[in-house]
């Protein structure tokens, strides 16, 4: 595969960072049939305060990148960061995605455009800089009928102040929209099963309140068919989710984590023991609300 | 009083049969057998190999993936490897007409010469019937198919799910896994994965 003019726009960038010193390096470049640009919530670091970097993808109409678990075909992006010492970065906050494509193939991902929220903690030592560069080198699998593997490498100067940080005004928006757009905690109240069939896993939410919709997206690889269809049964205070299983998956799973969609495009992250075929009563616990959730929820 | 009988009879077999008629390739099961025009002419017939190992790989020479696999020379030096061990090894080109893969006889004969590919067979699919028999997903899909007719191996082609050409080298191949484990009376550890690629290129 022919890498494209990734070479002599590395030797540029190289160059021009020689040339100009601690503020080179873009904050957008261009992906396969797209951008990607590196944000900042704050207009500088304070030491020690944890601050959100994005990472804001921009697409051509009908190309669209990857979630966490892409699904049947395709990959994430992948990030790896470049960051004086005394930052560090968390794991990438995923919107909730889409399910994209035909009957027999499906994956989870994002049209058009998304912004992935990354948290950074931070360490007083910092206040011995007076500006952060923070550089990041993405991989991602950009496709619509077809995919292109690109990367990018894209870096941001912030300046570092010891007083509260101020947030960037032409940067909320977007971060305000990203935010908008990422799962929530499901609330304690809320109260799942899930019951080991054969062939499927019953997804059951008690909720207190009747739901329209309920479509689930599997963290994890290789546990639910992604293609067929999830049959929703509505009851009386929450719903019933029929999910087919992967034919991958040979042995059985301790627990379903992923994201749950409601009504009015609602998601929340949930985490539920499986219930062992034919076991009438509760291993450790069935029907306990999730917890650590977001904690072990994100990470793949 | 017999009805009364006969009924839930009927109605548990055909329970236990309906898997059978829509299920695709499963692991540990009977590969589904099909019959298929490979890119030399030939008919292909899987169920004629039985008594030998069988490969099935799904492949699209758009795919980054499988251009991976092919422009660093491993997906040849597995053809060449286990033919040369009798397996055989069945090339699949599932993309519908006016899709990316999509190919007549003479361009996938031509693919094949100018790749130095060494499949047993290259079979045309654009109707993606095999596919779809395997509930193929992505290219490279690889099935490995025991003497027996049993699926043994279904998935990806190995641990590195990217376009990276480095990553070929480092990989845990799991086609050679799952041969070399059949071939010495083992047991396959790793029967199944995600497969990882593009999309099948399927008529919509």
């Amino acid at each position: 595969m022919r890498r494209r003019n990734s070479k002599p726009a590395a030797i540029a960038l190289g160059l021009a960072s020689l040339l100009c010193g601690a503020n080179a390096g873009a904050t957008e470049a261009p992906i396969p049939h797209g951008t990607i640009e590196i944000i900042a919530q704050n207009e500088s670091i304070e030491p020690g305060r944890d601050f959100n970097l994005g990472l804001h993808f921009q697409l051509e109409k009908g190309w669209h990148i990857y979630w966490a678990n892409p699904g049947d075909s395709g990959e994430p992006p992948r990030v790896e960061w470049k960051m004086p010492k005394g930052v560090t970065a968390e794991e990438i906050e995923w919107p909730t995605p889409h399910r994209l494509g035909t009957s027999a193939i499906v994956d989870y991902g994002y049209e058009d455009a998304v912004t992935l929220i990354v948290p950074m903690r931070t360490e007083t030592i910092l206040a011995a800089q007076q500006t952060a560069q923070i550089g990041v080198q993405v991989k991602v699998l950009v496709c619509r009928e077809m995919c292109i593997p690109g990367k990018a490498q894209v870096s941001l100067t912030l300046p570092i102040k010891s007083q509260t940080a101020a947030p960037n005004s032409k940067t909320a928006a977007l971060f305000a929209a990203a935010r908008k757009s990422l799962p929530q905690h499901a609330p304690k109240d809320w109260k799942f099963s899930v019951d080991d069939t054969i062939s499927s896993f019953v997804l059951s939410g008690n909720l207190g309140h009747q739901t329209t919709r309920a479509i689930f997206f599997p963290l994890n690889e290789s546990q639910i068919d992604n293609a067929a269809p999830q049959d929703f049964a509505p009851t009386a205070a929450g719903f019933r989710l029929t999910l087919r299983k992967s034919q991958q998956l040979l042995k059985p799973i301790a627990r379903l984590k992923g994201v749950l969609m409601l009504s009015d495009d609602r998601a929340y992250w949930i985490e539920v023991p499986v219930s062992k075929p034919g076991a009438g009563q509760s291993n450790s616990g069935a029907n306990v609300p999730p917890k650590h959730l977001l904690e072990e929820g994100k990470t793949t | 009083m017999k009805r009364s009988i006969l009924y839930p009879i009927m109605i548990a077999l055909i329970l236990c049969l309906a898997p059978l008629l829509i299920a695709a390739a499963k692991v540990g099961e009977a590969a589904p057998d099909f019959t298929a025009t490979a890119s030399n002419g030939q008919t292909v017939k899987l169920s004629a190999n039985l008594g030998k190992y069988v490969v099935l790989e799904w492949h699209n020479n758009g795919c980054p993936y499988v251009g991976k696999q092919y422009n660093s020379g491993n997906m040849q030096r597995l053809q060449k490897q286990w033919t040369a061990r009798g397996v055989v090894w069945l090339t699949i080109l599932s993309s519908a007409p006016g899709k990316q893969g999509y190919v007549t006889a003479s361009e996938e004969n031509d693919y094949v010469a100018k790749m130095h590919a060494k499949p047993t067979a290259a079979l045309l699919d654009p109707t993606g019937e095999i596919g779809h028999l395997y509930d193929a997903k992505t290219s490279p899909q690889m099935v490995v198919i025991n003497p027996q007719g049993i699926v043994i191996y279904d998935g990806a082609i190995d641990d590195k799910p990217t376009t990276d050409l480095n990553d070929v080298p480092g990989a845990t191949n799991y086609v050679n896994l799952a041969l070399e484990q059949a071939m010495a009376g083992k047991k396959v550890e790793t029967p199944a994965t995600r497969p990882y690629g593009c999309s099948v290129k399927y008529a919509n």
